[in-house]
């Protein structure tokens, strides 16, 4: 899957546990044994990853029924 | 899947036959493709349609006498199509192509006569490469001009002789066919003698006759001949077949292998002609030099032949825009990949599994019961696409909860005679309705009736799992032994075909051949406005059901009529199958095509149908909404969405329990404390993407102990997630100082992602190589 980094709109959004902003970070994400690494907004510190909903609806719901089809 | 079962059901799907103009035809020209083409004024693609089938065209459509307008179906309405007249004016207004030979291929043939016959099958194996040498005695020309005026264009014949030029077919004109001429050609490896050229004589070649009549093979190896006592037509498909043979001959296979189909025969095409209307043909001026407008006019009687019979009725099968055979095929390509994608999989389970295809074929082919097959085979297999059934399959999961399930005998009673099973949709849409109904149940049968919650397990049958299938009915028939093995009486027509395919030895009964024999509920009341009956597709096979409720209708005082597509011919409401559940934008359009079949509200007896086609936005009732009125405006009262069903079967069974069987009320589970807030159009866009409310009350509870993830300075909002199963819900919320969560969004994704609490799966698990699909029946 890719994302580019213009995509993902996570824009005002902190991590609650420790007040930092986000930034675009590597991040494992996996399905139906396949793993791919893409940039994601993370919380540096805490390692929590937002996922966006038009990401979760877009992107990732295709790569996700690809996978299904497999 | 077995080759056999898909041939099986190839074999009865005759779409792919060809059209009775072309199976009759004695070159297989495709007329169907060529009057259409000819319709809409596209002379050059028809003449190359022509060209592909007929040699010489530019002659021989001439000269065609029209061997197919006796069996074109148009005649059983009025009169067959005019191909020879569409061939004529195609050719008219059309500029010949010259034929593409093949690289020379170094192989040569003679050819004795300069019939037709000849003349074909030198230009077959010119295209094919070879060198052909024509003897013949008459001037070929001389020979064409004794034929009636006018029969073809001067320049027609010019033309052909000038592509068999082109294609090195070189002409001998010979003194005649002495002893010497045919000892030499005789000499020849290949050898025609076309017997369409009065010159010859086959005695004289040491032959008794011509050669067989399909491969034109004489008893002597390399000697082929025919031709003669044939149309024109006839001696070029006869030409062309002797080429097929020389061919065979030459690769040292017997020319009579694999002849299928290029004799004349009779089409198992099925065409419906019952709505085909009297055309009359036009009346040209000049027959022999029909107008451009006049062949329009012609080729538009075409039907054009076609089966489809299944499509027209079907908005699944037509959907995909095709047929079942070739559906059929494709389905067992997708099931035996080893890798890559797997096209078909959506489709294999957005079918209805509904059977009216299998009815409305005149052969029977059943793509339901083929889709059912396939559906094993995937789950079977480990290919279901995981997230196709998981929501429905859980829902199926909760109604057989021990939160939701239950059996009661009648009380006062230990064993009861029957039990009322009405399935697990009818009380988690109508529950007040459905215990009324129980409690009428009760006080007009004997033996008690004990009442049986719970779902009978077509999901997972539909789903194609047959594990999951079978220990849901296990754990139905355990309950059921447990209680004394009553007869059921079954609300639910869906239900009713389960139980005859997985649980066959219960006794059961369907609540409607029981309803007509009762007295009428006090309360019961017809509509004023008469009301069309929609028949389930899973009593298509119950001619007795289906007069039940009619008869249950006549009792009630409620005038109805009759659908055109009723009884065993019923359509979809697009439930069956999980049709809807999979693909719910395909499922709205089986509602929708259904609702659209009448004007009138529908009166339904199966209330998945009922909310199905009400969720389309038709007016429709349950035969329950007449028996037992709540008070409302039935028709359109709206069909209740996924969490509200939830909560109405828990609601069924608190208040039956309680009601009628004086117990104490449920616990409260861990999630009642949550209180949840959120305007129409967010709840609107949680049941499009199926999220409940007790997975929002999830994510908040734990959120609310352990903290949100995200929050938003500006909005004040909080985001948070939580992976309770295989998906991973988010919810965008603010909580408010009397503790209720308002709710902005939410959504949800199946991917793995870093830093997602929950017990779904660990991350580190996933990326070991853990297969969900294992994880799942
Ligand atoms: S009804 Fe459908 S399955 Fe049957 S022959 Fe026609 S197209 Fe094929
Ligand atoms: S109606 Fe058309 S397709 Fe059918 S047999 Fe006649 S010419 Fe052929
Ligand atoms: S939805 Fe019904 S009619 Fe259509 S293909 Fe499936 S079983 Fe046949
Ligand atoms: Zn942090």
């Amino acid at each position: 899957m890719k994302a580019e980094a213009g995509e993902i709109r996570a824009e005002g959004w902190t991590c609650a546990s420790c007040g930092s902003p986000l930034e675009l970070l590597p991040a494992d994400i996996a399905y139906m044994g396949s793993s791919f690494q893409v940039e994601l907004p993370r919380c540096r510190k805490c390692g929590f990853t937002l996922i966006p909903q038009d990401l979760a609806e877009g992107k990732m719901l295709e790569v996700e029924k690809l996978l299904e089809d497999k | 899947m077995e080759q056999k079962y898909l041939r099986d059901f190839e074999a009865r799907c005759t779409q792919e036959e060809p059209p009775a103009c072309r199976s009759m035809c004695p070159l297989h020209v495709e007329a169907r493709e060529f009057a259409c083409l000819m319709a809409v004024e596209r002379l050059d693609e028809a003449r190359k349609i022509l060209e592909r089938s007929m040699p010489l065209a530019g002659l021989a459509a001439f000269l065609c006498p029209g061997h197919c307008r006796e069996h074109c179906r148009r005649s059983e309405v009025d009169a067959g199509v005019n191909l020879p007249m569409l061939e004529r004016a195609c050719l008219l207004y059309t500029r010949s192509t010259k034929p593409m030979p093949m690289p020379a291929s170094g192989k040569t043939a003679a050819v004795a006569g300069g019939g037709f016959s000849s003349l074909c099958l030198a230009y077959e194996l010119g295209k094919k490469g070879f060198r052909v040498n024509l003897y013949h005695q008459q001037d070929i020309a001389a020979a064409f001009a004794a034929l009636p005026p006018r029969t073809f264009p001067e320049r027609s014949l010019g033309e052909a002789l000038e592509q068999l030029a082109a294609l090195r077919v070189s002409f001998e004109q010979v003194k005649d066919f002495s002893p010497d001429r045919i000892a030499s050609l005789r000499g020849e490896k290949i050898l025609y003698l076309g017997l369409d050229d009065p010159d010859l004589d086959p005695a004289a070649f040491g032959l008794a006759g011509p050669g067989d009549p399909l491969t034109l093979e004489s008893p002597v190896p390399g000697l082929f001949a025919g031709g003669a006592g044939l149309s024109f037509i006839q001696a070029a498909a006869a030409g062309k077949r002797a080429a097929g043979s020389i061919v065979r001959f030459l690769q040292g296979v017997a020319p009579s292998s694999a002849r299928e189909g290029e004799d004349i025969y009779p089409t198992k095409l099925i065409t419906d002609l019952s709505a085909v209307a009297p055309l009359p043909p036009p009346d040209p001026a000049d027959p022999l030099v029909p107008t451009r407008e006049e062949a329009k006019a012609e080729a538009a009687r075409c039907i054009p032949c076609d089966c489809l019979l299944c499509v027209k009725k079907c908005a699944y099968l037509s959907h995909y825009e095709s047929y079942p055979k070739r559906y059929g095929r494709e389905f067992y390509n997708t099931l035996a990949l080893k890798f890559g994608n797997r096209r078909s999989n959506i489709q294999i389970i957005s079918c209805a599994l509904c059977g009216l295809c299998g009815v409305v074929c005149p052969n029977g082919a059943d793509m339901g019961s083929f889709c059912l097959e396939a559906r094993r085979e995937m789950a079977q297999s480990r290919h279901m696409p995981v997230s196709a059934h998981e929501f429905a399959l859980e829902d199926m999961a909760y109604s057989n909860s021990a939160e939701v399930a239950f059996y009661r005998p009648q009380p006062g009673r230990k064993r009861c005679r029957t039990a009322f099973f009405p399935g697990c949709r009818l009380p988690s849409s109508l529950p007040e309705q459905t215990g009324r109904l129980y409690t009428f149940l009760t006080e007009h049968l004997d033996g008690g009736v004990g009442l049986f919650y719970r779902c009978c397990g077509a999901p997972a049958r539909w789903s194609g799992r047959e594990r999951l299938t079978a220990a849901n009915a296990a754990g139905l028939r355990e309950i059921w032994e447990e209680a004394g093995g009553p007869e059921l009486i079954l609300a639910c027509p869906s239900c009713a075909l389960f139980f005859a395919s997985e649980l066959a030895d219960i006794p059961v009964k369907s609540l409607w051949e029981i309803l007509p024999g009762l007295p009428l509920p006090k309360q019961a009341r017809p509509l004023k406005q008469s009301l069309a009956l929609h028949d389930p597709c899973a009593a298509r096979a119950r001619p007795d059901l289906i007069r039940a409720v009619r008869d249950l209708a006549g009792a009630l005082g409620q005038e109805t009529e009759e659908l055109p597509l009723g009884r065993d011919l019923t359509r979809c409401c697009g439930y069956g199958g999980l049709a809807s559940a999979v693909n719910p934008e395909l499922g709205a359009e089986i509602a929708l095509s259904r609702a659209r079949d009448t004007d009138k509200d529908l009166l339904c007896w199966c209330i998945m149908c009922r909310d199905s086609l009400s969720a389309v936005g038709k007016g429709a009732l349950h035969f329950l909404d007449l028996l037992f009125p709540a008070g409302d405006e039935a028709r359109v009262r709206p069909a209740p969405g996924i969490s509200l069903r939830q909560e109405r079967a828990l609601a069924f069974r608190r208040e039956m329990l309680q009601n009628i069987w004086n117990e104490k009320p449920d616990e409260e589970g861990d999630l009642d404390p949550i209180n949840i807030e959120m305007d129409a159009e967010v709840a609107e866009r949680l049941e499009r993407r199926r999220i409940l409310l007790s997975d929002l009350k999830r994510v908040l509870l734990y959120a609310g102990e352990k903290g949100g993830q995200f929050y938003n300075p500006q909005t004040g909002r909080t985001l948070s997630s939580l992976r309770p199963k295989q998906v991973t819900f988010w919810v965008e919320y603010s909580p408010r100082a009397d503790g209720v969560f308002v709710v902005h969004n939410a959504y949800c994704h199946r991917m793995l992602v870093p830093g997602t609490p929950g017990e779904g799966l660990p991350t580190a698990a996933v990326l070991e190589g853990f297969d969900p699909r294992g994880g799942r029946a």
